[in-house]
Formats: C-alpha cells, sequence, structure tokens
C-alpha cells in the first residue's frame, strides 16, 4: 500500500499548481491593466497627461457605475440584458423633470425608475421562475419602448449648465466629483458586497442555490435585490453623465451594454456565478477605456476601439470555456492512483 | 402496486394530450384571435392589401425565425450575433458586386458560413454558455464592421455598376407580378424548415440535442456537428436575409438587422418552442411570425404608435413565456 | 431502564408509486453510539434516511428526537432538531472558498456587519482540524482541492452546525487507508462527544471497526438489530440476501461458450482505471462486481470511446479496432446502457418510441429523410418483448413508472441488435416485475450468440445472471470468481477484498 507522503507529495505538488493558476486568474484583469497601461505609455502620443487621464477616469465612470449592479447579478448567476435601457431611463428622467423639480429631486426619480424596473425584474426571475435572459430582454424593449414614447424620439436638454462644469471639472486639480462620486459608489458596495455577512450571501446563492436555500438564506430576496441594485446604479450612472452634460438623448446605453457585459467577465466575474467582484470590474472598465484613449491617442478611431474590446472579451470567454472543457476530462480522477502513474510506480 | 402505477400513468398521459393540444394549436388561437380583433376594429382589415402588407412586413423576420429556430430547438436559446451576421453578409455582399452578382452573393453567404461554423464549434465542442457568446459574436463583429468600412455605410449603386441593379432588385422582384420574392423565399423556408424539422435525420438529431445533450451523446450522436449545424442553419438564414434587407436599404451598414434577434426569439416563443430545446416546430414558429405581424397591424389600425407597440411586444414576450414555464411545471416538468 | 434514545422511529413507512419503500420500521440509535445501517441497494436504508433528513414530507408513523416528537417535513426542519446529513454527493458551493462553505449561513462577524476574516480563518481551520485536513489554507477554493479532501470539507460543515445526530452515506467511498483511519478517530471523539451516529456503508470490514450496533435492512423492512460483537461478516451477507449462505440457488445454465466477441488488454485511463484485461465470449454473461466508486462504470465509458483512453488495446472478434466515439461503438456492435438512466439514458421529454429509435436514426434514413413509420415495428416488437405499460410509443418517457423506463432503456439498446452488449445497473430502482422482464431479456440475449458484461451492486442479479465474475477494486481487477464459486456472499466478500475464492489474476490477461 502506497504511503500516505508519497501519494499527499503528488497531491500537494497538484494542489500548489492549481492554487497557483487560481491566483493568477483572479488577478489577471490587473495584469491586462498594467499591460496595456504601458503599453499605451510607451507607444501613445499624449496619452500620459494629467489631462487625458482626468479624461479617461471620466469616460471610465458610466459603465464602472452600471457595472457595480451588474455585476451583483452575474455573481448571482443570472443575466441583466435591460441595463442600456435603465441607464437611458435615468438620464433622460433626470434631464426631463429637472425644470419642474431641480435638479436633485428629479435626481431621486431618475434613480426610483431604475430601481423599480429592477424590482420587477426580480420579482419575475424569483416568483414567476421566468429566466433572467427573457426577463430582462422583455423590460429592455418595453423600457426603450417607453423611452422613445414619451420623448417622441428627441434628445432632451436643459439650459443650465452650472452642475454639468461642477460635476465635470476636476476638484483640487485632480478628480472630478463624477469620478469621486462614481468610485465611491464602486468601493462602497464593492464592500458591502464582498465584505460583509448580508453580502457573502449572494456568492452563495450563485454558487450553489440548493445551498444556499439549505443553509438558511432567503434565495428570493437575494435575486430580487441583485435585479434593483442593477436597475438603481444603472439609472445612477446615466442620471449622472446627463447632468454633466446638461442633455440626454433616447440612445444613450446602447454601447454600454457590451462594454459593461464584457467589462464584467473579462475582470472575472463568470456567468455561472458565484465569482468576481465589483471593484475589478470597475478595474476591467478603466481597462478598456486606457484601451480605447490609447487607440485614439494612437490615430485610430472609435471602430478600433469597439472592435478590439470585442476581441478582448472574445478571448476572455473562448479561454473560460476552453478551460472548463479541460476540467471536465479530469473530473472524478483517483489522486492516489495518478499518484502511483507519476511514481512510476506502474 | 401495478393498479397505483397505471391509474397514475393514465393520468398523466389525459393531462399531457390536453396541454399538448394547446400548446400545438395555442398560437393559431391567437393567430385567430387577432385576425377576429382586426376584422372588428376596421373594414381595412380584412382586404387583401392588407394580408400582402402583413406578410410582407414580417417575411424577412419569417426567414431568420425559420432558421434560428433550429439553435433554440437544440436546447441553446437563441443566436445573438443574427444582426451582425445580416448586416455583415449584406456589406460584404454590396463590397464584392463588383465582381458580380453570383459572386457577390455567395459572399455574403459565405460569410454567414464561417460565423456559423465557428458558432457552431465553440458552442458545440467546448460548450460555451450560448448567449454570452453569440453576444461576444455580435459585439466582434460590429466593431469589425465599424473598424473595415471606418463607420461608413456603402451603396450598392456608387460600387456595384450592373450588378447593383440586380442586387438591388431582389427585394424588390415580384414573382408572377404580384408576390414579392421574399415572401416566396420566407414560405420555402418555412417549407423547408418544417421539413427539415420534423422529417430528417438531422432534424431527429438536434430534437435529441434539444432534449437531453447527454443522452444524445451517449446515443452515439455527434452532438458537436449537431449543434454546429444548427449554428450554421440559422447563419446561413440570417445571411440570406440581410442580403435582402441590404437591398431594400439600398444600403450597408453595420446597424442593419438591428432588433432581428429579439423579434426573432420572441417569434419563436409565442410560436410555442422552448428555450431550453427539443419542443415545438416550425409551424408554431411561422405562427409567432403571424401573430407578430397581425399585432403589429392590428395595433397601427387601432392608431397605437411604433414604441408603444414595442411595448407591448416586451410585455407579450414575457407573459408567453411565463404562461409557457408555468403550465409546463404545472405537469411536473421543470424544463421551461 | 427507559433510555432516552437521541434518535427513535417507531413504526414509520414510505410510500412511493408503487413500492412501499419502507415498511413500519423501528429504529434507534443512543447517544455516543455509531450504529451501522446496512442493506443492498433498494432495501429502504437510503429512504429512511431520506427521512430523517427531512426529504418527505408525507411519511407516516413517529419520530422522536431526545424524547421529544417531531415533524421531519424540510431540511431546515431536520436541520433544526439538530440532524446533520453527511451525503455521497458533494453539496459544497465549487467557486467559492473553503470557509465559506463551511461557514455557510454563519460567517462570523465584527460587529454584526463585516465579515471578520480572522474570525473566519479561525474557525474554520478549527472545524478542519477535526477532520484532519487542519493542513488546508481555508481560503483555498474548492475547485483546487482534490474530491476526497471536498468530502472532509462537506463533513466538516456539517459537524460545524453541532448536530446530535448524524448520518453519514458512503463516507469513505473514495477516501484512501490513511484517510479512513483519521474518519474512524473524528468518529471516535465524536462518540466520546455524545453525538448519535448512523452509518450507512457496504464495506462490511469497516463496520467491525468503527460501529456499535448494527441495524439490517431488507426488502423496506427491518431484519433486526444487533451488538457488533454478536455478528460475522457471513451472519451479515446472510441477514442482507435473505437465505443462509449454503442454501445455493439452483443454477440452470449450462451454455456452451462461443467464439470470443471482445478482448481487451491492459486498458488504461489515468486516474480512473488501471491495466484491466478480460475477454467475454458468445453466448456468455461476464458480470463485474465491485464497490460503488470502484470504476466500473468508468471502464465501461472508456471501452465504448465516451471518455478517451490513454493506453491499451480493444479487440472485437479478435480484430483490433479503435473506439473514439459511441458511434463507432455500435458501429462495432457496442452497445451501453448507461448507469443513470434520467440523465445520460433516457430524454424524458419525448417518447417512448423517438427514445427507442435514437441509436437507430440511421438506419431508418434513406436520402436524408428519417421515416419514424419504417422503426415502427420495431418500436413495438421490443416494447411488448419487454412489456412495456402503457404499450403506446407516443407515451413520454418522462410519466412511466421507473421499471416501466428502465425497460424503454434497455429496449432502446436491444433494438440495436448489439454484439456485445454493456449493462450498467440495469436493474436499479425497479420493481420486481420489471426485473424478470430484464433478467428474461439478458438471458435471450446471451442464448442467441451475443455476448454481455453485466455490472451490477445488485448480488443476486449477479450470481444468477453471470457465468463469472470479475471483481473490480479502486480501478484494478482484482481478481475473478468462477461460476462454482459463484454466491452473493463470496462476490460481496471479494469486493471487500476478501474471501478465499478469489482467483488472483492481475497479470494475466
Amino acid at each position: 500500500m502506497l504511503g500516505r507522503l508519497e501519494s499527499s507529495e503528488g497531491m500537494m505538488r497538484d494542489m500548489d499548481t492549481k492554487k497557483i493558476l487560481n491566483k493568477l486568474d483572479y488577478y489577471r484583469i490587473y495584469m491586462i491593466l498594467a499591460v496595456i497601461f504601458i503599453l499605451m505609455c510607451l507607444f501613445a502620443p499624449n496619452f500620459f497627461n494629467t489631462f487625458n487621464i482626468i479624461n479617461i477616469l471620466k469616460g471610465m465612470s458610466l459603465n464602472a457605475m452600471v457595472a457595480v449592479g451588474f455585476t451583483v447579478v452575474m455573481i448571482c448567476g443570472q443575466l441583466d440584458l435591460s441595463i442600456g435601457s435603465n441607464l437611458t431611463l435615468g438620464a433622460m428622467v433626470v434631464i426631463g423633470l429637472q425644470p419642474t423639480l431641480g435638479w436633485f429631486p428629479s435626481l431621486i426619480v431618475a434613480v426610483l425608475a431604475g430601481s423599480l424596473v429592477g424590482a420587477i425584474n426580480g420579482f419575475l426571475v424569483a416568483k414567476a421562475k421566468i429566466h433572467s435572459f427573457i426577463v430582462t430582454l422583455g423590460t429592455m424593449t418595453i423600457v426603450q419602448g417607453l423611452i422613445f414614447l414619451i420623448s417622441k424620439g428627441s434628445a432632451l436638454s436643459v439650459n443650465d449648465f452650472t452642475l454639468a462644469d461642477w460635476l465635470e471639472a476636476p476638484l483640487f486639480g485632480l478628480f472630478p466629483p463624477r469620478v469621486i462620486i462614481t468610485v465611491s459608489i464602486v468601493l462602497i458596495f464593492f464592500v458591502l458586497v464582498k465584505y460583509t455577512k448580508f453580502g457573502k450571501g449572494f456568492y452563495l446563492v450563485g454558487g450553489n442555490k440548493e445551498t444556499a436555500w439549505l443553509a438558511g438564506l432567503n434565495t428570493d430576496l437575494y435575486l430580487i435585490l441583485a435585479f434593483i441594485l442593477s436597475g438603481t446604479t444603472a439609472a445612477l450612472g446615466g442620471a449622472l453623465l446627463a447632468m454633466s452634460i446638461s442633455s440626454a438623448v433616447p440612445t444613450l446605453g446602447v454601447s454600454s451594454q457590451m462594454v459593461v457585459i464584457a467589462a464584467t467577465i473579462i475582470g472575472g466575474t463568470s456567468m455561472a456565478g458565484g465569482t468576481g467582484d465589483i471593484f475589478r470590474s470597475m478595474i476591467a472598465v478603466l481597462m478598456l477605456v486606457v484601451l480605447f484613449n490609447g487607440l485614439m491617442c494612437l490615430g485610430a478611431g472609435y471602430e478600433v476601439q469597439i472592435f478590439a474590446s470585442g476581441l478582448v472579451l472574445a478571448a476572455v470567454v473562448l479561454g473560460e470555456s476552453y478551460a472548463l472543457y479541460e476540467q471536465d476530462k479530469v473530473k472524478g480522477q483517483r489522486p492516489a492512483l495518478m499518484a502511483e502513474l507519476k511514481k512510476g510506480a506502474l | 402496486m401495478q393498479a397505483n402505477t397505471e391509474n397514475q400513468d393514465v393520468r398523466k398521459r389525459e393531462m399531457g394530450k390536453v396541454s399538448s393540444i394547446i400548446s400545438k394549436l395555442g398560437v393559431y388561437v391567437l393567430v385567430i384571435a387577432l385576425m377576429i380583433l382586426g376584422t372588428i376594429i376596421s373594414p381595412k382589415f380584412l382586404t387583401t392589401s392588407n394580408f400582402m402588407n402583413i406578410i410582407q412586413a414580417v417575411s424577412l423576420l419569417g426567414i431568420v425565425a425559420a432558421g434560428v429556430s433550429f439553435v433554440t430547438y437544440s436546447g441553446n436559446f437563441v443566436d445573438m450575433s443574427i444582426p451582425c451576421i445580416m448586416a455583415f453578409s449584406g456589406m460584404i455582399a454590396v463590397d464584392t458586386l463588383k465582381y458580380g452578382i453570383v459572386v457577390s452573393i455567395l459572399c455574403g453567404l459565405s460569410t454567414g458560413l464561417v460565423i456559423g461554423i465557428i458558432n457552431g464549434t465553440v458552442v458545440g465542442k467546448l460548450k460555451a454558455n450560448p448567449i454570452i457568446w453569440t453576444l461576444s459574436v455580435a459585439f466582434v463583429g460590429s466593431g469589425f464592421m465599424r473598424w473595415f468600412y471606418s463607420g461608413k455605410q456603402i451603396y450598392p449603386d456608387v460600387n456595384g455598376g450592373a450588378a447593383a441593379e440586380v442586387f438591388i432588385s431582389l427585394s424588390r422582384t415580384n414573382v408572377f407580378g404580384t408576390i414579392p420574392l421574399i415572401v416566396i423565399v420566407m414560405i420555402i423556408f418555412m417549407i423547408l424548415g418544417q421539413f427539415v424539422m420534423t422529417k430528417t435525420k438531422f432534424g431527429k438529431q438536434v430534437k435529441l440535442v434539444g432534449s437531453s445533450y447527454e443522452v444524445a451523446k451517449m446515443t452515439g450522436i455527434n452532438v458537436n456537428g449537431v449543434v454546429s449545424g444548427a449554428f450554421i442553419v440559422t447563419a446561413l438564414t440570417a445571411s440570406i436575409a440581410g442580403i435582402f434587407l441590404t437591398s431594400l436599404a439600398k444600403t450597408g451598414a453595420f446597424y442593419n438587422g438591428e432588433g432581428y434577434d429579439f423579434n426573432a426569439v420572441t417569434a419563436i416563443v409565442i410560436g410555442g418552442m422552448t428555450l431550453t430545446g427539443g419542443r415545438g416546430d416550425v409551424v408554431g414558429v411561422l405562427g409567432g411570425v403571424l401573430v407578430i405581424g397581425l399585432l403589429s397591424n392590428v395595433m397601427t389600425l387601432i392608431g397605437i404608435n411604433t414604441f408603444s407597440q414595442s411595448i407591448v411586444k416586451g410585455i407579450i414576450f414575457i407573459a408567453v413565456v411565463g404562461i409557457n414555464a408555468r403550465s409546463l411545471r404545472k405537469l411536473g416538468r421543470d424544463d421551461a | 431502564m427507559n433510555e432516552v434514545f437521541s434518535l427513535d422511529m417507531k413504526g414509520v413507512s414510505k410510500q412511493f408509486p408503487g413500492t412501499l419503500a419502507v415498511d413500519n420500521v423501528d429504529f434507534q440509535v443512543k447517544a455516543g453510539e455509531v450504529h451501522a445501517l446496512l442493506g443492498e441497494n433498494g432495501a429502504g436504508k437510503s429512504t429512511l434516511m431520506k427521512m430523517i433528513a427531512g426529504a418527505f414530507s408525507d411519511y407516516t408513523g413517529q419520530i422522536c428526537v431526545l424524547g421529544e416528537n417531531v415533524e421531519l417535513c424540510s431540511p431546515s426542519a431536520a436541520k433544526a432538531k439538530g440532524v446533520g446529513m453527511v451525503y455521497q454527493e458533494l453539496s459544497l458551493a465549487m467557486p467559492l472558498t473553503i470557509a465559506e462553505n463551511v461557514l455557510a449561513g454563519r460567517l462570523p462577524t465584527k460587529g454584526k456587519i463585516f465579515i471578520d476574516k480572522k474570525a473566519m480563518r479561525e474557525q474554520t481551520i478549527e472545524c478542519l482540524k477535526r477532520v484532519g485536513l487542519g493542513h488546508l489554507d481555508p481560503f483555498s477554493c474548492i475547485k483546487e482541492i482534490s474530491q476526497q479532501e471536498a468530502q472532509l470539507v462537506e463533513i466538516a460543515k456539517t459537524l460545524g452546525n453541532n448536530p446530535n445526530i448524524l448520518v453519514m452515506d458512503e463516507p469513505t467511498s473514495s477516501l484512501s487507508r490513511e484517510e479512513v483511519k483519521l474518519l474512524f478517530g473524528i468518529i471516535e471523539k465524536l462518540k466520546k462527544q455524545g453525538l448519535a451516529i448512523i452509518y450507512i456503508s457496504h464495506h462490511l470490514p469497516e463496520l467491525f471497526e468503527i460501529a456499535d450496533r448494527v441495524t439490517i435492512m431488507r426488502d423496506g423492512k427491518k431484519i433486526g438489530t444487533y451488538n457488533i460483537d454478536e455478528v460475522t461478516t457471513k451472519s451479515l451477507v446472510e441477514m442482507m440476501v435473505g437465505r443462509p449462505i449454503d442454501d445455493k440457488p439452483i443454477k440452470v445454465k449450462n451454455q456452451v461458450l462461443g467464439e470470443e466477441k471482445l478482448r481487451i488488454e491492459n486498458l488504461t485511463r489515468n486516474g480512473f482505471f488501471h491495466d484491466v484485461s478480460f475477454n467475454v465470449r458468445a453466448n456468455e454473461v461476464l458480470g463485474i462486481g465491485g464497490l460503488s466508486g470502484a470504476g466500473r462504470s468508468e471502464l465501461a465509458r472508456g471501452i465504448v470511446g465516451a471518455d478517451a483512453i490513454d493506453s491499451g488495446k480493444i479487440y472485437i472478434k479478435g480484430k483490433e479496432v479503435r473506439i473514439k466515439n459511441m458511434s463507432q461503438a455500435l458501429e462495432h456492435g457496442v452497445a451501453y446502457l448507461t448507469e443513470n438512466r434520467k440523465e445520460e439514458g433516457l430524454a424524458l421529454r419525448i417518447t417512448i418510441g423517438e427514445n427507442i429509435l435514437a441509436p437507430l436514426l440511421k438506419k431508418h434514413t434513406k436520402n436524408g429523410i428519417y421515416s419514424a413509420k419504417s422503426g415502427a415495428s420495431e418500436v413495438l416488437e421490443v416494447m411488448k418483448e419487454l412489456k412495456v405499460y402503457p404499450p403506446d410509443p407516443t407515451v413520454t418517457v418522462g410519466n412511466l413508472s421507473g421499471g416501466n423506463q428502465q425497460k424503454v432503456l434497455l429496449g432502446k439498446w436491444v433494438a440495436t441488435k448489439p454484439q456485445i452488449l454493456i449493462l450498467d445497473e440495469p436493474t436499479r430502482g425497479v420493481d420486481v416485475g420489471a426485473k424478470m422482464v430484464i433478467h428474461d431479456t439478458i438471458r435471450r440475449l446471451a442464448s442467441e450468440g451475443n455476448a454481455v458484461i453485466l455490472i451490477s451492486s445488485d448480488l443476486p442479479e449477479l450470481v444468477a445472471l453471470s457465468d463469472r465474475v470479475k471483481i473490480m477494486k479502486e480501478g484494478r481487477f482484482i481478481g475473478e470468481l468462477i461460476k462454482e464459486d459463484l454466491s452473493e456472499e463470496t462476490i460481496l466478500l471479494a469486493a471487500n477484498g476478501e474471501g478465499d475464492k478469489l482467483s488472483e489474476d492481475i497479470y494475466a490477461s
């Protein structure tokens, strides 16, 4: 009978490799960001200066905000396709109501509108047990229709630019308030979801719903909250953007959708659920914006950006699927047998 | 003991019959209901020209839906890269018009073929999540088109030469002087699709894969090939629809095809197909397409504008899936 | 002396459509004892355990926990009453860390809100130490540890809830000797802490090491409860199978065996099975016995190409073949009836006819057009032989009883007219009537010149049908039992690695 030491040596070695790979996988987004950032600093003209960095941060704000809620939805193993329309909703409502209610109240209404859509999504997924793909595809169409209906397809704008100027101007010469607000919200929810007892529940629900239920968690509540958060942060992000340019168009959210989905996945959240976090989603958004910005400095047009980020996403999805494919092949292996094999005792 | 079992089996069978009747006719009940509604609302409804309008409006959707129903039937939900395939095929076709109409169309179709093969392999062999993957493909494709053509549209009459005439006329030809070519193509595809799905070996294999991937694999079916086949069929039909659409719009653009993903899913779902696969048929999908067409027509006659119509479509979409899921669950099957 | 039992089940029964799985059973477990529950597959012990776990809301009879009458109608109710379950299948959340799994639902906090990572680490290590995994990093993911370690983590998780009653279902099936010793050490500690432990296992030798008392079940009824020193392996086996060992059943077969149909040489799939060699001849039924987890299903999958093998050769009728997938296997006349009929065997959402014809699509396709009609007669023929009820090929398989489903599954493979048929647990979860029909069909197939490989944990079945039985243990063939030595007792003993009837043939082919 093979001694425990020998077989466990082999097992330990395997475990170490697995651990290292896992850690690498976790930090991949930081590595990608670092690589792209350095490349751009080296090769892109006009890239590394205060003004451009601030531009990058501004550019990341909208999608980083939307990604906050979307990430939580994906952690629960669900999909939210209504984020684009929710963000447009937030933007249009805040601008539309500003003349009557003033900035702050209309912001509240805008955000609540997003929360309402999120609540509907969550309820249909958790209680009516309809697949999230269907529900959010449906609400996206409905909300989009509503937006176009009410705005009659045209852009909205207000003449008050004081808030816009304030939101976009660097505070203390560094970061514009919009960026500060966005990053603050990202950090707050990052901590809430990843470091509180309640927040951890999202990961368990996504990791294994059955286990979560058996452990006493109210899985329906978690799902509903996830979607409410997604609707809220999407609307908030859209509203903030609209406030910073004092206008909103009905097609605002179209491109965001893909970027947010891409960033969340690239940042390490898998659709299977149970992994990922809000901070890395923001880093992934940042990475994409750095990529876009750098390409622009290099003279590449807006079009290349979309193409490039699409390629990164496809690569990540492909990589993850392939890894799962390989993993599946060796599921159920006996370590004792494998260890004997490696020892050449056979 | 045996009696207990027998009673249970019989009871389950009866319930199965009723619900299968409902799901078989279900969508056509809606079709008939809508037609009645339309007749009540407006005298303009029950006219040949109105019906021609309806069918024409949905013929492109019908072509797409006939194809993508295979992806759904195979248990892979839906192909979100359809709008991208449509746009891309159209643009490639326009771009290659200078080599003649035949080459142009072949190139357009090849574009779809290539994307279909890629989709099929990634989803079939690597078992990637079909929604996420096809969304990624849509993203890459759309990005590629924007980059390659610098964000611009391309026009057949500018590039094409003689072939351009033919290209533009594709979507404007009428067979027998009255019926548009597109409609004929849709009808052919529907018939073909139904035939392939229900009467060919491939169709049966798709059904098995959609009913249970694992069982199909252990039964000797080449699941990778079947799933690839489904995605290829979808991509080819999307290509054809895309070429027609581009011809109709006289413009090759990356945004062509927008909305076809949602509308195709809606048609399929209303038509009684479950997104988890193995259930439904193309006749049902045709019903779903007709419902969408009739719905739009009736709503327009009532005076509801386009935006409100999409709201109604969204609500019906969720409602139909929800009801379907509920009734299936009541029968003890949780596979909606 | 009136002892209060930790668990006292009085006259409990559970009815399923078509079977009385548990029939008026009395079962008591004392605090601080390890009480083994024995019985063959289908004896009712897993149903009894599920009852304790709160899986059924419709059992009859009374259950008392620590003297208190309780209703164990849901998993959370059972948990609240101090029942801890350790199942064979893992119920861990894979993407999460060990700590998050072990402490699921009761994460330690600083000030009730924020996770106390230090406390998490400490508490998890404490739990892990109880199962000998104190050396693991509590923050490594479940994905990173081996299945064996995961099984121990599962135990640690259950222990963390401080149960009074612990039910362990085959806890050692994939553990190595050392890990088993560790587990037994843990169990000893738990005994001293007053836990009542119910231990389900087929590994008879282990029971003599760890159990205090043993209850044997058969056909849903309790046969008896004994102190462990009152029984021997032989007497336990006798009670499990229901008759004294010396009573050999009349063997009907005296078949003349035909040509060699299948020969396997040194088949290896790294980590699953190793260096397996055997052959089967026409008219022969080769049984493959062994404990669950021995690797028999993996072997079958390797032979038919469902999984890729790493080395070894396969010969059919003397000619070497390469089988890369199930389709090629079918072309060579090899069919495989899978172990789990619901996941890999039958597509429950479609009809009987569609399921039966599934492997025969090519046959009934002419010019690409598939005609179910041409296969209709085959379907009816098969359904008739196997007495499938209801005899209607348009019925959805999901609506059939377990026995009928299994018959349809067998029918599917029979219809392919295989020359080599591999059966994996062909009568699991099947009523007596269906079992008889299935056995008759298996005999018929063998007598018509085909080779049958029978993988089964059902001992009477193996004895009744096999001409000889190979025993598999931990991925290897450890020997063979010839016809004369074939009995339920010898198979069970051999599967545990005991018994003197086993002929060593590790290096023979």
